[in-house]
């Protein structure tokens, strides 16, 4: 049984008097179940730092409730939310040791020394910060400064954990492994936790579900897997997934037998009419210009398909990017193994309709993801 | 004939060595890449190249030339900035044509040339405004057609994708070669993202505390890096690193992993009963079933699934980490017991002490001995 | 928090104007003070309310004081315009020695740069008064007593130090890649100073030559003791009115609204750069 750890309802926020200022958030609705990791995933000035700062107490709500745990927070302070955050410019106090910053956040909790050492302990080793406890925070890189801080939020028992980038400084080399251990952590302990990240690979190995937002409007709230599969919209496709998905304007023709695409350059893509639902081939037609989105791990090569040439070849040791010459515009395609393409060398391409995913030419809404209807 | 040529550059800030008795050779037509952690001085030596710096001991050639006590403004040599350092005072066009400007060139021919570099990089709409009115991509879009506009027979790009957002860095990752092809100049190009450096290089020079440490094609590191800092700083997610002391058998050599043998046939039997450091890339490892040969039992501890790939920690009998990446969409355990299985021919061995990697036997003559 | 009660925009109000009030006030009452005689301006207690008289301007401007004791020559005019003339070209000189002085301290550390720069600075921390009599003896010596060749010389103590350190911070904080890229695109040195570095650090060379420029307008000592009357800015002419027949408050009055408004004028009108200086935060990338 899950219950509801944090509840948003019909939120705004406005920078300047209200109705008339920047209006930074607009009515958003969220809710977290307790034990989930979730995203709030957007480029800068989306709303998602907003977002979280109003969960923390550090920004007052201007419009709309914020509840932790079934109780209202919104004008309560900081500390009585019960709510850990490791913040984006790690704000360390620079006169305490990194091991003295991370257990001055279980001062309130009264343990023994002992288990305040132990929990420290374990933290450190999780972090791989072990060797720099004793060290201050001038002294040390900022990938190990963002470590120390998110030791701080991590080790805290609070009924939420608010991480603000929480990897964004981190060395590269260390990022794989310790997306797994933090959240294996996180799941272990059945903590709940929201991170705010512009990066959508953090977002997608990280979290049970990602809070899409865009100029100050949530876009869609999902599982990665569904984000990926059925995205909501242009903006939500375009932006989740890398390489980004190929996109192609078309417009739609259908018969009784056939859908058909007509691209730039006289380009035609024809699938038997069978390859979609009724309702996807009916709200297809009524259109006439859509937007074609393909993501590039799942664009085929095959002899029959459409020809492509190849623009550029590119092996990352263990995936290929090809990027083609496709209808007047690139398609780029990634392949798990070393490929040998010439540039200019001549590819077809096949765009399997089970992983189409069609837009509204004019309001960038989904319209169908392959077979069936969004 | 090479373009670029350095020997034996040594630079010392106060008494900190930045470069360290350097030398490389970038030919004619090359697309080279700098590539190395903050720090490892890449962008000095860059700027030493362009002139804005002058080096301790040793010589800059360009062209054959000893450019080394030649001023920057008499080097022909175009660059880009990692900050796109544009001119906050002049509009884009003024900052592209401030190459042209230095030559004296007509009015007219400027106006072309801005023109044609500026519709190249689909920035020639906003050519008027300045600086402050341009998008990250447009600004990074008019360092580098400052830097393209005079034709430079050599071309320094310092990190010019650092400061852009993933989705343009990715795009302009696509669209760099085929900008560089058609200008035909020598390139040296700095980054930190090794992906840039394999998608980008012709060759790749790793630098490591003001030295290069290993120079050769992208096949030539990812596949045999020099030693385990390089094969850390390639790949993603990062090797794994395992302690192992390799052994013999009748078979050849192999390592156990949790009391299972896994044969490394590319290495001699010498390398047995050295402590050694066993790298596996988390794509050479892959899950398998309980009961195929080889199968090693581990614990999943979580699974991060990236976008085209998925990455799982998992934990041995002996409690070390192992990372495994598989392509996205391929069937793999989530949590709990599973086993996994180990390509013996796409490990490393590194000397533990050193760090260097173990030769393997050659594989060309190994194949070309197949085949006869 | 960004969103105010009005009870909070009424009380900063308040606070707002009254720390307005606390400032403008003694210049608000020195203009009016200038439209009165000695004797109103004398009254207690004093008022608001007066026939204003431009008896202390024309005085000033005929340069003949009326006082009890009869008719008194004045050159205030005089003084104005030697203020203005040595506060000017005091400043041209420093400008023109200071800021290329700048760049290099800023751009090319070599061996005592620091050193060097911090004696100029220096020259700032003496009191005046320690110099004042070894300097009147070397003039004498030099023949530059009186002359204003050696106020604008001396005048230097005061506007050196002050562009030199302010401009060089400046520089300073314009990215070096900004000129390097200048270099690098066939310009020389000389160019990159001329088209990127001064440009950029335009704002700054303003605020430094205004704050130079009031510190030289301000100048009393130097003045007193190089310069005789003809030579003597406002600073040193208003003594004039320290008469043997007493004080000439409206004259003074007078006599200070006219000497602040170049000042106050410059200061407004540079008051633009000042701003546009702190926007260009942007140049250090």
């Amino acid at each position: 049984m899950t219950d509801t750890a944090l509840l948003i309802k019909d939120v705004d926020k406005f920078y300047g008097p209200v109705d008339y200022g920047v209006h930074a958030v607009k009515k958003l609705n969220m809710d977290v179940q307790k034990g989930e990791i979730i995203a709030l995933l957007g480029s800068s000035g989306c709303g998602k730092t907003s977002t979280l700062r109003m969960i923390a107490g550090f920004e007052a709500v201007s419009r709309g409730t914020i509840s932790l745990a079934g109780r209202p927070v919104q004008t309560l302070p900081p500390v009585r939310r019960n709510v850990a955050m490791a913040f984006e410019g790690y704000s360390l106090y620079p006169p305490l040791t990194v091991r003295e910053n991370i257990a001055f956040a279980l001062k309130a909790s009264k343990l023994s020394q002992g288990v305040v050492d132990e929990k420290v302990a374990g933290i450190a080793k999780l972090l791989e910060i072990e060797d720099i406890l004793g060290r201050y925070p001038s002294s040390i890189s900022g990938g190990q400064q963002q470590r120390a801080s998110l030791g701080r939020a991590l080790i805290r028992d609070a009924s939420l954990h608010l991480l603000d980038e929480p990897m964004g400084q981190l060395e590269p080399q260390l990022r794989a492994l310790l997306r797994g251990r933090i959240k294996h952590y996180i799941k272990e302990r059945g903590l709940t936790a929201i991170l705010v990240t512009h990066d959508q690979t953090e977002a997608n190995a990280l979290a049970d579900r990602i809070a899409v937002m865009e100029g100050g409007v949530l876009q869609q709230f999902d599982t990665p897997q569904k984000i990926k599969e059925r995205p909501a919209n242009l903006f939500t496709g375009t932006f989740v997934g890398e390489p980004p998905m190929n996109v192609f304007e078309a417009s739609v023709s259908g018969s009784e037998s056939k859908v058909a695409f007509g691209l730039k350059d006289g380009v035609r893509l024809e699938y038997p009419a069978s390859d979609f639902s009724h309702a996807v081939r009916d709200a297809l037609v009524q259109r006439q210009k859509v937007v074609l989105g393909i993501r590039p791990y799942s664009v085929r090569r095959s002899a029959d398909g459409v020809t492509g040439r190849v623009a550029v070849n590119q092996w990352l040791g263990d995936q290929t990017h090809i990027a083609a010459d496709f209808a007047g515009g690139t398609m780029v395609l990634v392949e798990h193994d070393r490929t040998e393409l010439d540039v200019g060398q001549p590819i077809g391409i096949h765009l399997d309709p089970s992983s189409l995913h069609v837009f509204d030419g004019e309001s960038g809404r989904a319209i169908s993801h392959g077979q069936e209807l969004a | 004939m090479t373009t670029l040529q350095l020997k034996n550059i040594v630079k010392r800030y106060k008494s900190q060595t930045v470069l360290d008795d350097l030398t490389l050779d970038v030919a004619d037509g090359e697309r080279l890449v700098l590539f190395g952690p903050s720090g490892a001085g890449k962008t000095v030596l860059l700027r030493l190249v362009a002139g804005v710096i002058e080096p301790d001991e040793g010589r800059v050639l360009i062209g054959g030339e000893d450019m080394t006590d030649v001023d920057a403004e008499h080097r022909g040599v175009g660059m880009a900035f990692q900050n796109f350092a544009l001119f906050p005072h002049m509009s884009a066009f003024d900052n592209i044509a401030s190459p042209l400007t230095a030559t004296r060139s007509s009015k007219e021919k400027i106006a072309a040339g801005v023109q044609k570099v500026a519709k190249l990089l689909k920035i020639d709409h906003v050519l008027t405004h300045h600086p402050k009115a341009l998008s990250n991509g447009q600004k990074q879009r008019t360092a580098l057609a400052r830097a393209l506009v005079g034709s430079p027979p050599l071309l320094l790009l310092d990190d010019p994708l650092r400061n852009v957002d993933a989705k343009l860095r990715f795009e302009m990752r696509l669209e760099l070669p085929r900008l560089l092809a058609a200008q035909g100049a020598t390139v040296v190009y700095v980054t930190q993202d090794y992906k840039e450096a394999m998608a980008l290089g012709d060759r790749i020079a790793v630098m490591a505390a003001g030295r290069i440490r290993q120079v050769g094609t992208p096949q030539e590191i990812y596949n045999a890096p020099a030693d385990i800092e390089i094969a850390r700083l390639f790949g993603d997610p990062t090797i794994n690193l395992l302690d192992v002391v390799p052994q013999r058998s009748g078979e050849g050599v192999f390592v156990e992993l949790s009391n299972v043998r896994v044969r490394l046939a590319d290495y001699d039997a010498d390398v047995a009963g050295k402590e050694c450091v066993l790298g596996l890339r988390p794509e050479a490892i892959s899950f398998a079933d309980a009961v195929a040969p080889g199968a090693i039992p581990v614990t999943v501890e979580a699974e991060t699934p990236l976008n085209e790939k998925t990455v799982t920690l998992a934990l041995t009998a002996r409690g070390r980490e192992i990372l495994v990446s598989r392509p996205a969409g391929t069937p793999g355990p989530v949590a709990g017991p599973a086993h996994i299985a180990v390509n013996g021919t796409q490990a490393f061995l590194f000397d533990k002490t050193s760090g260097a990697l173990l030769p393997r036997a050659d594989l060309a003559a190994k194949r070309s001995g197949e085949a006869a | 928090m960004e969103t105010m009660s009005p009870l909070e925009r009424v009380l900063r109000g308040l606070a707002l104007t009254l720390v307005v009030v606390f400032f403008m006030f003694p210049i608000f009452w020195i203009f009016l003070m200038s439209f009165q005689t000695n004797e109103t301006i004398l009254a207690i207690p004093p008022s608001i309310v007066f026939s204003p008289t431009l008896s202390n301007y024309a005085a000033l401007i005929t340069g003949k004081l009326q006082t009890a004791a009869g008719t008194l020559d004045i050159a205030f005019m005089r003084n104005l315009g030697n203020s203005i003339f040595l506060s000017v070209a005091s400043v041209a000189v420093a400008l023109v020695l200071g800021v290329p002085a700048a760049y290099a301290f800023a751009r090319h550390k070599f061996k005592g740069s620091e050193d060097i720069a911090f004696t100029l600075l220096s020259f700032r921390f003496a009191p005046p008064l320690l110099v004042l009599l070894p300097l009147t003896q070397y003039f004498q010596w030099l023949g530059l007593s009186n002359t204003y060749f050696g106020l604008i010389w001396v005048y230097q103590l005061i506007c050196l130090p002050l562009i030199l350190w302010i401009v060089r911070g400046y520089f300073e904080d314009i990215s070096a890649d900004v000129e390097y890229a200048y270099r690098i695109a066939g310009h020389s040195w000389f160019a990159t100073f001329r088209k990127i570095a001064l440009p950029l650090a335009g704002p700054g060379i303003a605020a430094a030559g205004l704050l130079a420029f009031i510190f030289a307008w301000n100048n009393f000592v130097f003045a007193l003791v190089l310069a005789s009357a003809d030579k003597q800015p406002v600073t040193v002419g208003a003594l004039a009115f320290v008469t043997s027949s007493g004080i000439q408050y409206g004259q003074i009055a007078a006599a200070i609204v006219l000497s602040v408004t170049p000042t106050l004028a410059l200061a407004l009108y540079a008051q633009r750069y000042l701003v546009e200086g702190l926007s260009l935060g942007a140049v250090k990338g």
